[in-house]
C-alpha cells in the first residue's frame, strides 16, 4: 500500500500539468491586458 | 510500424570529437561571436544615443550603426552559431565524423558565407547601405551589399546541402531504424531554412539587384516586402529550432534525466516546418494591397504554432518533474530544487526557457490583428524580438558553447568557467530586464522604433518617453558587459586545459525515457511533410501575391536617404 503510493508520487506529471495550466493563464492574462488597453484608446 | 531509435550512450557523449570537424565547429563559432562583439558596440551606441547620453560623432549614423547591429546580431551571429551548432551534433550522432563531401560542403559554405559577411560589412562601414537588416525598398544600398546577401544564403544553402548529405548516408546504411534526435531534427531546421530563404533570393535576384545597379528603373515595393517577410517568419523558427533542439536532447542528459518522448519532440518539429511558413502576413497586417481576408487566414495559420510550442513547454515541464521525482522530489513543485541551478550548461538555457514566457505572449499579442494596430512600428516589438531571439535564443546558444566549445577540442569545462558562464548569464537577465522592460512599456506608450534621440520639439508624450530611453540605455550598457564577458569566455573555452576520458566535457545527448512510445517510422516521410507545406503555402499566398502582380502599385525609384 504505502509502496503503491510512493510509486504514484513518483509517475505523477501533476506540477507538469499545473506549470503548463499557469502558463496558460499567464498568456491569456498578457493579451487580455493588452486587449483592455486597445479597447480603451 | 515501429522501430528502435538508435540510442546514444554515456560514453558516445564522451568519445573524443574528430579533430577535423572541430575545426569547422571552431571557425562558425569564431564568426559567430565576433559578429556579436561588434553587433554589440552598435548595440550599446544606440541605447546610449536614444537615451540621450551621447552623440555620435558626424561621420557615423545612428541609422548605419543599427543597420550594422542588425544584421550582424540577427543574421551572421545566429546562422554563423547554428550552422556549426548542427555540424557539431550531425558529425557526433551520425557516424562519429563528417564524410569528406560533407566537410567540404561545409567548409564551402562557411567560406561564401564568410566572404559575404566581411563584404556586407563594408559596405554597412562604408555608409553605403543603411537600409537596415530588413533591407526595404525604396531604400537603396550599393548592389555589393545586396551581393553580399546572396554570398550568405548561398553559402548557408550549400552547408545545408552537406547536412542532408550525411543524413541521407546515416540512413542509407542504418536501414529500417529511426534516425538520431539530432539529425532529425538538424534536417528539419536546414529544411525550413531552404524553403524560407527561397523568398530573399527571388527579391534580391530579381529585383534588389537589376534595380540597384540601375538596369531597371523602379521596384515593386509589395511583392519585394512580401518575399522579404515571407523569409522573415520563417527566419525566426531557424533561430528557434536549434534552441529547441539544446532543450529537447541536450537538457535531459545535463539534468540526469531522459527525453520526454522522442516522437513528441519530431512531431512539434514536423508542425514547426508545417507553421512557421505559410504566415508572413502577420508583419504585414497594418499594409494596404493585401485583402484583409488573407491577413486572416495567416493570423490563423500563425495561431497554430502555439500548439507544438506548447508542446514544447509540456515536454520541458514534464522531463524536469519525471527527473525530479526520479531523484526522490516530493509534492507539486518539489523537483523544481533537484534542477542543477549551478550548472551554466543547464542555468543559462533554462533562463532561456523562463524568458520565452513572456516572450511568447508577446507574440500572440503582436499576431493578434487589432493589438497590432497598437504596437506596430513601437519599442515594443524591439522589446519582444531582445526577449525572443537577444535572450531565448541568445542564453540557449552561449548555453551550448560552454560544453560544446570544450567537448570539440577535448578540453574542460572548468568550475571557474562554469562560475563566470553564470555570472554572464545573471549580468544578461539583469540587463535585459531594464532594456527590453523599458522597450516594452514606452512601446505600449507609443514610442517609436528605429528612432535616432529626439524629443519632437519637447512634445509633453515624447519627454514623457525619455525615463524609459535612460533605462533602456542603462540595460543597454548592462548587457554589453555581458557581451564582452561572453566573448572573453570564449576565448577561455578555447584556451581551457586539457581533459581525459573523465574530465573533458561531453557532449550531451540524452536518451528516450523507457516509458516513451516507440517512434513511428512514419515520421520520417520527408515528402510528405513538405507536400503538405507546399500545398499550405500555395494556399496562403497564391491568390493575394497573383493579385500584386497582376494589380501591381506604381514601382518607386531608388532613394538615398543618408
Ligand atoms: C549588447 C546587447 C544589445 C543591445 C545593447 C541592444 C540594443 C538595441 C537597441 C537599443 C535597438 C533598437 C534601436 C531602435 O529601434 O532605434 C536594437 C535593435 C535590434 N536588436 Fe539589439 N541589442 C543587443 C543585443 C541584440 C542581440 C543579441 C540581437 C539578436 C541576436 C539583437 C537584435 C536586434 C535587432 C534585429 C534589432 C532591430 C534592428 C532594426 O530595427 O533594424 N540585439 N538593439
Ligand atoms: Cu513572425
Amino acid at each position: 500500500m504505502s509502496r503503491d503510493r510512493s510509486d504514484k508520487e513518483k509517475d505523477t506529471l501533476k506540477g507538469t500539468f499545473t506549470s503548463v495550466m499557469l502558463l496558460g493563464g499567464f498568456i491569456a492574462l498578457s493579451w487580455l491586458g493588452v486587449f483592455i488597453l486597445f479597447i480603451n484608446r | 510500424m515501429t522501430a528502435t531509435v538508435m540510442q546514444a550512450s554515456a560514453a558516445d557523449n564522451k568519445r573524443p570529437f574528430d579533430g577535423k570537424d572541430a575545426k569547422l565547429v571552431l571557425a562558425h563559432l569564431l564568426v559567430a561571436f565576433t559578429a556579436l562583439l561588434l553587433g554589440g558596440v552598435a548595440g550599446v551606441l544606440q541605447g546610449l544615443v536614444r537615451g540621450g547620453m551621447i552623440e555620435l560623432p558626424s561621420e557615423i549614423g545612428y541609422y548605419q550603426i543599427l543597420t550594422a547591429h542588425g544584421v550582424l546580431m540577427a543574421l551572421i551571429f545566429t546562422t554563423f552559431f547554428i550552422i556549426g551548432f548542427l555540424y557539431a551534433g550531425v558529425s557526433k550522432t551520425m557516424g562519429g565524423k563528417l564524410l569528406g563531401v560533407v566537410s567540404r560542403m561545409g567548409w564551402a559554405g562557411y567560406v561564401l558565407m564568410t566572404v559575404g559577411t566581411i563584404l556586407g560589412t563594408i559596405m554597412i562601414l562604408a555608409n553605403e547601405a543603411t537600409v537596415l537588416y530588413t533591407f526595404y525598398a525604396p531604400l537603396k544600398a550599393n548592389p555589393f551589399f545586396y551581393i553580399a546577401l546572396v554570398f550568405v544564403v548561398v553559402g548557408s544553402w550549400i552547408s545545408g546541402y552537406g547536412i542532408f548529405t550525411q543524413y541521407r548516408y546515416w540512413r542509407r546504411t542504418h536501414k529500417g531504424s529511426v534516425s538520431p534526435l539530432f539529425g532529425f531534427m538538424a534536417v528539419a531546421t536546414m529544411l525550413v531554412w531552404q524553403i524560407a530563404t527561397i523568398g530573399v533570393a527571388i527579391t534580391v535576384l530579381f529585383q534588389f539587384i537589376p534595380w540597384s545597379f540601375g538596369w531597371v528603373e523602379k521596384i515593386n515595393i509589395m511583392i519585394s516586402r512580401t518575399l522579404f517577410w515571407y523569409f522573415g517568419h520563417p527566419l525566426v523558427y531557424f533561430w528557434l529550432m536549434p534552441a529547441y533542439m539544446c532543450w529537447y536532447i541536450c537538457i535531459p542528459k545535463i539534468i540526469g534525466g531522459k527525453i520526454f518522448s522522442d516522437s513528441m519532440a519530431r512531431l512539434s518539429f514536423v508542425l514547426f516546418i508545417l507553421f512557421s511558413i505559410p504566415v508572413g502576413f502577420h508583419h504585414q497586417l497594418m499594409e494596404p494591397g493585401i485583402a484583409p481576408v488573407w491577413k486572416y487566414i495567416q493570423v490563423v495559420l500563425t495561431f497554430m504554432v502555439v500548439i507544438p510550442s506548447l508542446m514544447t513547454a509540456f515536454a520541458m515541464f514534464a522531463t524536469f518533474e519525471q527527473t525530479g521525482r526520479a531523484k526522490g522530489a516530493r509534492g507539486l513543485f518539489g523537483w523544481l530544487k533537484t534542477l542543477p541551478w549551478g550548472d551554466v550548461r543547464f542555468f543559462a538555457p533554462f533562463m532561456g526557457m523562463l524568458v520565452f514566457i513572456p516572450a511568447g505572449a508577446g507574440g500572440i499579442i503582436n499576431a493578434s490583428n487589432q493589438m497590432n494596430a497598437m504596437v506596430h512600428n513601437t519599442l515594443w516589438v524591439t522589446g519582444h524580438f531582445h526577449l525572443t531571439v537577444a535572450t531565448t535564443v541568445a542564453l540557449t546558444f552561449f548555453g551550448v558553447a560552454y560544453w560544446l566549445i570544450p567537448h570539440v577540442l577535448g578540453k574542460q569545462l572548468t568550475p571557474r568557467m562554469n562560475r563566470l558562464g553564470i555570472i554572464q548569464t545573471i549580468i544578461w537577465l539583469i540587463g535585459m530586464f531594464f532594456m527590453s522592460g523599458s522597450m516594452h512599456t514606452v512601446g505600449l506608450f507609443g514610442s517609436p522604433r528605429r528612432t535616432a534621440y529626439t524629443t519632437y520639439g519637447d512634445h509633453p508624450d515624447a519627454v514623457f518617453w525619455m525615463p524609459y530611453h535612460v533605462a533602456m540605455a542603462i540595460g543597454g550598457t548592462i548587457l554589453f558587459i555581458g557581451v564582452i564577458l561572453m566573448f572573453c569566455n570564449m576565448i577561455a573555452l578555447m584556451r581551457a586545459p586539457k581533459g581525459d576520458e573523465k574530465t573533458a566535457a561531453e557532449f550531451p545527448i540524452g536518451e528516450t525515457a523507457d516509458a516513451a512510445e516507440p517512434t513511428p517510422k512514419w515520421i520520417e516521410r520527408w515528402g510528405v511533410w513538405v507536400g503538405v507545406l507546399v500545398v499550405l503555402i500555395l494556399f496562403a499566398y497564391t491568390v493575394p501575391f497573383g493579385d500584386m502582380l497582376v494589380n501591381p502599385a506604381p514601382g518607386s525609384k531608388p532613394w538615398v536617404t543618408w
